[in-house]
């Protein structure tokens, strides 16, 4: 282990090239094997994915992030605004400089086509149609004074996937488990369950970036096979592929005895023991049809508006059960510039009752508290809308009002911190960038942004870009 | 909870304060006094002030460092931040130290903390009663001490200044600034022999032997990767390793042959593009495709092969059309300052697309021509080294008027302008798209009857308004339809009873009637033919390019940008300001064209403010012999190219927090040769390919003693194996076959990736981009690597997995990590499995029997013949398979004409599904397929599998 975790760059790796070992570690991460945890517990110090204490003391090991591609409308889910009802079709006159030519045209205020009711003690708001959602009102913290700065997707993904606008900085799951490690080297600890079709921005939402490879995120896709060529062609049966594991491992024998010194043959070698073990567990970790039908129905799978999510939600459970660090869910896309009421509505329609029974599964098993649970989209919507051809009310994209919800992980369950402006057009009380949810964030995994930091391309550098303040009210 | 430096009692303070002065002798005054100077207020600034001072209005913890009253008030924690005279009593003290239970360690970063002198500084300061001179004291003290100062603290830089005097006056230390000092040739510690052998064994390791010069086969090996990317062919080893004349000699007649060979410039030219970011589409929500972007890879390539002095190289691409507009080759060459991901879409700010060009393109010219990563000063002046903000932006102001655009230039006669034909395909899409858009406009007029039925509205004025339309003579096209190109009736008829002020109960919504499918359908329709406009540049005489002119608005940029016939009046002349905290909207200070000011000695011509003119002025300092960091970056570049590390650490970043170089005089040796030579690269291939350094082997005689002696592995007594690149891999595969086609350049090629991969669907605003077809024919698809179609959203897997870089930053060295997909893709993907059908078959064509089929192999594979053990393993491996193979029958894979596509309708929130036609496999022609060959040379593919998996085969020596 050549690799300092808080000042890697006094480290030498690069000259020398990985040690074994690290090689190894890198396996583990991509996908590993019992065995291969086996081989290194007496190497637990040194491996960069062994658990690791957190900085700070705190009640969640593990993140469930549930991410609404495309952008919810904060106004017509969690975050009620009346007073848009009188101002219904008035006209609206953007001011500033930062107009987007989605901002150009006659615009006029929409009111909301969902009606909203208090839910739990806590008298949470939400709109209706969150039918499931409300009956775990207690157990979530909603933030209503995220701000962001883009107002297109791609660029406001990556800042809420990465902490910077343009790409290419490690993800959030990556980050956690440099901090963290993970608890089951036989499983990444970054797992991404991506819609048939990645977000806009693709795989560089759930990058490694800078940080070493093992750090990345695998997605587990959709449909198909659910890692590329994960099995050979058809028509290559186990036995030949056995048979011809054993030749490579032959002819590298050979190799490495006459290359002794160069560290690196050996770990790739372990690397494909490693991966032929894999085409079989793989599918085993994905197997739903051991779990009891009454959970099954709890998450809404086998029905037809529920059954894609549920089955996500519940392979996230099972995920964080076997330990796995960070699981980040796609859904959408919920940019619904026109006809939101039928959008939202089905949208709902799908991920309510999965979220809900993935909330109410995890606190019955005992792991809402170590399991922390984020739902957002990348900025919040407008109360205005272009009204393009009529009656098909929409909203555009807002950068300064969002909400963002929390659950379980200790987080403030039951409270509502932040708000928006009359219209929601602004977040007004408890504004806080994105950097600050991304400390806060970490803070309630126990790490410290400020100490969570990695040397590249001539500065430490960390999520939150340049530092950020831990919002407490977010904290239970 | 730890505390927060918070407020006083200002009325203790104050009397503390004169109970300490009172007390002082004068000269403890003065050396406290000069403490604060020289140590106190600058450290103040460099770690403290951003937070606690800088920005009024964001004060951390309500705690203002900027004098010592508000110091003393303190923070929201309500007591002094110091108590004067009392360090262990002085939160300020107490936070530095990071030990103290009670207060937070400042500053918050670890990575920021003090070092053990600056505590020490702290905790004198206080203790010395924590004077705080006024500025005009403060300038007297400093003024006095100036000289005794630096010559103990390190050297003044000049540069245009920073945005406080603080920073225009800090010191630097001297090893930080070492890329700025002139390039002095340094005489070679030994006069014979290699100078760099001479330079190295300088720094040697005492008690250190060296590794033996590496055998013909590794040699040969390691140069024909190194230089062409390709494997060498048995015959070139063979001829070599019987070449009578001496070790030296021979190899350098390797060297001139293999600096001859056209596809050196594919090689260096993929290093190149790495640096550069190249890809084929613009990224980010659209990824456009950039048409024309393979003239610019071309460029690059024919700079290489005709050896182009570097400093034109470096004039050509920051300035090609200033200097000649009407060479065709030089308007190309600027597709360097485009490489960068870009796009407007109407959901993005204008000025803020705009000034993330201009940032782009100033960071992406200092980290490929001057190893100086400029963005670090975008915001502020820079941390560590002598770049103020200022430089920034008037490096910035030099491409204020460079303008995007995809601008005329004539196909040269030397561009491979082959495989146009191709574009029948897109058209055929094209077709299709239209077909789609009638039917669903079809449609909607028709539901739009239903729907005046139903509400019982007369549609006379409705109808009379599609009649107006279909006639072309409606006055309702809209700027929105005047720019589509198909039918459209519905909507024009729409628009112009919007426009006549009909109420909209009394006219159809738009897309009335519409099912989900249709929604969805309409939308990849619609994004369909918009982003054939951009594929379709592929074919005609643009380039990817810029020119000198005003700034235009542009709300979107949804179709490739024209240079405009009055670009030098209409539009905004930019003026470029500095940029507070880096923010387009909050202009600070103006600046005008210049160049890093701590170079500005390398600088003959002025850099005009006229709108054309500036990029040219500007590329000739950065391209003067005197511009010591042009110099060093390159041969830093080269040196990495071959050696696998670089002689300094960073190549993008030559400043004071990247790595030194390990060997300064080498590198200076070899800056000052390569500009003596000409700026050729040619020339610096061979003095460094010829040293012993780079001919040495990789197995160490006394491994031991190498760890103990070379811990860094930095003394070069062992040369360092690689793991070929992704590129790398696919070409030597296809040219082990003998599958490889070696034309060069033309439009890029679509090798067959994983189809799951391909046909995955892929988000582009709002909807749905065209899946990846290949080209049909298998000599279209075997084209090297570096001409395959590099789409940002869509990376090739088995390329990305091999850690071919993202090309969204630029990439100073390729990283070769060990992760599991890459054994999925390698020992499962099709591809791998293709290239050892193809294999086997070849082997079996050119030997007699299958003894000489396993050598023929290996020879391809890696260069050498098998072992008696090997043979006689990979023989009855053979037999193996063969057995396994006899009763399992194979099929031929079908190219699949449709895809079908599941996905979510963001108008409906609903699931809908569409048919893609890949017209192109159509036309397929498969490679070699398990039907075409006896059960024989399938069970042969199987050891040729084992062979490209094997480690011999990824990694060179």
């Amino acid at each position: 282990m050549s690799t300092n975790r808080f000042f890697p760059g006094a480290d030498v790796r690069d000259l020398h090239g990985p040690t074994r070992r690290e090689f190894i570690y890198s396996l583990g991460a991509s996908l590993g094997s019992v065995a291969l945890s086996a081989l290194l517990a007496d190497e637990a110090k040194t491996n960069p994915l062994t658990p690791k204490q957190q900085h700070l003391p705190a009640k969640a090991k593990s993140v469930i992030f549930l991410t609404m591609e495309g952008s919810p409308s904060h106004l017509d889910t969690f975050d009620p605004k009346p007073k848009l009802a009188e101002m219904h079709l008035k006209e609206f006159v953007r001011e500033g400089k930062q107009k987007s030519a989605m901002e150009s045209g006659k615009r006029y205020y929409v009111q909301s086509p969902f009606k909203f009711a208090k839910h739990g003690q806590s008298g949470a708001d939400m709109a209706q149609n969150w039918e499931h959602l409300a009956k775990v009102a207690d157990e979530i913290c909603f933030f209503r004074g995220c701000t962001v700065d883009s107002v297109n997707h791609p660029t406001a993904m990556y800042q809420m996937n990465c902490g910077n606008r343009f790409g290419g900085d490690p993800g959030i799951g990556a980050w956690v488990n440099y901090g963290l490690g993970t608890v089951n080297q036989d499983l990444p600890g970054f797992i991404v369950l991506p819609e048939v079709s990645y977000p806009q921005g693709g795989a560089a939402n759930w990058s490694n970036g800078y940080l070493p490879a093992n750090f990345q995120g695998t997605p587990l896709r959709a449909k198909g096979s659910p890692i590329l060529d994960l099995t050979p062609p058809v028509g290559v049966s186990a036995a030949r592929q056995r048979k011809n594991l054993d030749l490579i491992a032959k002819l590298n024998a050979a190799h490495v005895a006459q290359h002794p010194g160069h560290d690196e043959l050996a770990a790739r070698m372990d690397n494909y023991e490693l991966a032929f073990r894999m085409q079989m567990q793989v599918p085993e970790v994905l197997d739903l049809s051991k779990e009891d039908e009454k959970t099954k129905e709890l998450y809404g799978v086998g029905k037809d508006a529920t059954d894609a999510f549920g089955r996500k939600c519940l392979l996230a459970r099972k995920l964080v059960e076997k330990g796995v660090r960070f699981v980040q869910l796609y859904n959408g896309s919920w940019d619904s510039h026109d006809y939101i009421e039928r959008a939202h509505g089905n949208l709902v329609r799908g991920v309510d009752q999965p979220i809900a029974a993935l909330i109410t599964d995890l606190k019955q098993r005992g792991l809402l508290d170590s399991t922390l649970i984020v739902w957002c989209g990348e900025f919040g919507r407008t109360p205005d809308n272009g009204v393009r051809g009529g009656t098909a009310y929409g909203r555009d994209h807002n950068p300064n009002a969002m909400t963002i919800w929390l659950a379980g992980g200790g987080c403030n369950a039951g409270h509502t911190i932040g708000a928006t402006d009359e219209l929601g057009m602004q977040a007004v009380e408890g504004k806080a960038h994105v950097r600050d949810f991304h400390v806060t964030l970490l803070r309630l995994l126990g790490l410290d942004d400020n100490k969570l930091t990695y040397y590249h391309a001539g500065r430490f550098k960390q999520l939150s870009q340049f530092g950020g303040t831990v919002i407490k009210e977010l904290i239970g | 909870m730890k505390r927060q430096i918070i407020s006083i009692l200002v009325m203790q303070l104050v009397i503390g304060v004169a109970f300490v002065q009172s007390n002082a002798s004068a000269a403890n005054n003065e050396q406290a006094e000069q403490l604060f100077v020289r140590r106190i207020i600058p450290l103040f600034h460099e770690k403290c002030l951003a937070c606690h001072g800088k920005d009024e209005a964001q004060i951390k913890g309500g705690f203002d460092m900027r004098s010592l009253a508000s110091m003393l008030k303190g923070g929201e924690s309500e007591q002094p931040g110091l108590v004067v005279g009392k360090p262990e009593q002085s939160p300020l003290y107490l936070a530095v130290t990071r030990k103290h239970d009670d207060w937070q360690p400042m500053p918050p970063k670890e990575a920021d903390k003090l070092s053990a002198e600056q505590v020490t500084w702290i905790k004198d300061w206080i203790a010395g009663g924590a004077f705080w001179p006024d500025d005009a004291r403060a300038k007297e003290i400093a003024k006095a001490n100036s000289e005794k100062w630096s010559a103990e603290d390190g050297v003044s830089v000049k540069t245009s200044g920073g945005l406080s005097p603080e920073w225009t006056e800090r010191k630097y230390k001297s090893e930080g600034l070492w890329a700025y000092q002139p390039v002095k040739k340094p005489i070679p510690p030994m006069k014979d022999g290699n100078s760099i052998d001479a330079f190295i064994a300088a720094r040697w390791p005492a008690g250190l032997q060296s590794a033996p010069l590496a055998d013909r086969v590794t040699l040969i090996r390691r140069a024909t990767f190194d230089l062409i990317g390709l494997p060498p062919k048995p015959e070139e080893v063979e001829a070599f390793v019987k070449d009578s004349r001496s070790d030296a000699e021979a190899f350098a007649k390797v060297v001139d042959r293999l600096l001859d060979s056209p596809h050196y410039g594919e090689r260096m030219a993929q290093h190149w593009l790495d640096v550069t970011r190249y890809a084929d589409t613009s990224g980010f929500a659209n990824d456009y495709e950039r048409g024309n972007a393979w003239r610019y890879r071309d460029y690059v390539v024919r700079s290489f092969n005709a050896d182009k002095r570097y400093d034109q190289f470096v004039r050509e691409q920051i300035a090609g059309d200033e200097i000649d507009a009407n060479d065709p080759e030089q308007i190309v060459a600027t597709g360097f300052l485009r490489m960068g991901p870009w796009e407007l879409t109407g959901m993005e700010v204008e000025k803020v697309a705009r000034q993330r060009f201009l940032d782009d393109v100033v960071n992406s010219v200092g980290e490929t021509f001057l190893a100086h990563s400029l963005q670090c000063a975008r915001c502020h002046d820079h941390k560590f080294d002598p770049v103020p903000t200022r430089d920034y932006y008037s490096i910035q102001a030099v491409f204020a008027t460079t303008q995007l655009a995809e601008r005329a230039a004539p196909f040269l006669s030397n561009e491979n302008v082959t495989g146009f034909e191709e574009k029948k395909y897109l058209e055929m899409r094209r077709a299709e798209y239209l077909e789609v858009l009638a039917r669903l406009d079809d449609q909607m007029l028709a539901a739009a009857q239903s729907w005046f039925q139903e509400k019982g509205i007369d549609p006379a004025r409705w109808n009379a308004a599609i009649a107006n339309a279909a006639d072309g003579k409606s006055p309702t096209r809209t700027p929105m339809s005047s720019r589509r190109e198909f039918k459209d009736l519905f909507n024009a008829a729409r628009n112009a009873i919007m426009k006549e002020g009909v109420p909209e109960d009394q006219f159809p919504p738009k897309l009335v009637g519409f099912s989900p499918e249709d929604y969805g359908n309409e939308r990849v329709a619609r994004k369909g033919l918009e982003r054939l406009k951009w594929e379709l540049e592929r074919y005609e005489p643009y380039a990817l390019a810029v020119y000198g002119g005003r700034t235009r608005q542009y709300k979107t940029v949804f179709t490739p940008l024209r240079m405009p016939s009055d670009r030098m009046t209409a539009g905004e002349l930019e003026v470029t300001c500095v940029l507070t905290g880096g923010d387009p909207f909050s202009a600070g200070q103006k600046v005008t064209p210049g160049v890093l000011s701590v170079l500005v000695a390398a600088q003959q011509t002025p850099i005009p403010d006229t709108i054309e003119g500036r990029r040219l002025a500007f590329a000739d300092w950065v391209a003067n012999a005197e511009n010591p960091l042009t110099t060093r970056a390159i041969v830093n570049r080269i040196w990495l190219w071959h050696f696998e590390r670089p002689i300094a650490g960073n190549p993008n970043n030559f400043g004071s927090t990247g790595k030194k170089p390990t060997h300064p005089e080498l590198l200076d040796w070899l800056a000052a040769t390569f500009v003596e030579d000409g700026w050729s690269f040619k020339a610096m291939h061979r003095i460094m390919m010829n040293s012993e350094a780079y001919r040495r082997g990789t197995r160490h005689p006394d491994r031991k003693t190498l760890a103990e002696k070379d811990p860094t592995g930095t003394s070069y007594a062992v040369f360092k194996p690689r793991r070929l690149t992704a590129e790398e891999l696919r070409d030597a595969m296809l040219a082990a076959t003998g599958e490889l086609n070696p034309v060069l350049g033309g439009i890029p090629t679509r090798p067959e990736i994983n189809l799951e991969a391909a046909l995955q669907p892929r988000q582009v605003m709002g909807t749905f981009a065209a899946g990846w077809t290949p080209n049909p024919l298998p000599r279209q698809r075997h084209r090297r690597s570096i001409y395959a179609l590099k789409v940002r959203g869509l990376p090739d897997p088995l390329q990305e997995v091999f850690n071919a870089p993202a090309p969204d930053f630029s990439c100073e060295r390729r990283e070769a990590s060990t992760v599991t997909p890459q054994v999925f893709s390698l020992f499962n993907g099709q591809a791998s499995h293709s290239r050892a059908l193809a294999l086997a078959n070849r082997a079996m064509k050119e030997a007699q029997t299958d003894e000489q089929a396993i050598a023929r192999s290996f020879a391809l594979a890696f260069s050498r013949q098998p072992s008696q053990d090997e043979l006689q393993t990979c023989l009855a491996h053979w037999r193996d398979i063969e057995a396994l193979l006899s009763d399992t029958k194979t099929v031929a894979s079908k190219p699949p004409l449709e895809v079908r596509r599941d996905a979510v309708e963001e108008n409906t929130g609903e699931k809908f599904s569409f048919n893609e036609r890949l017209h192109a496999y159509a036309d397929f022609v498969p490679d070699l397929q398990p039907t075409d060959v006896s059960t024989h040379t399938r069970a042969l593919a199987d050891v040729c599998l084992a062979l490209f998996n094997s480690n011999e085969f990824v990694y060179v020596y």
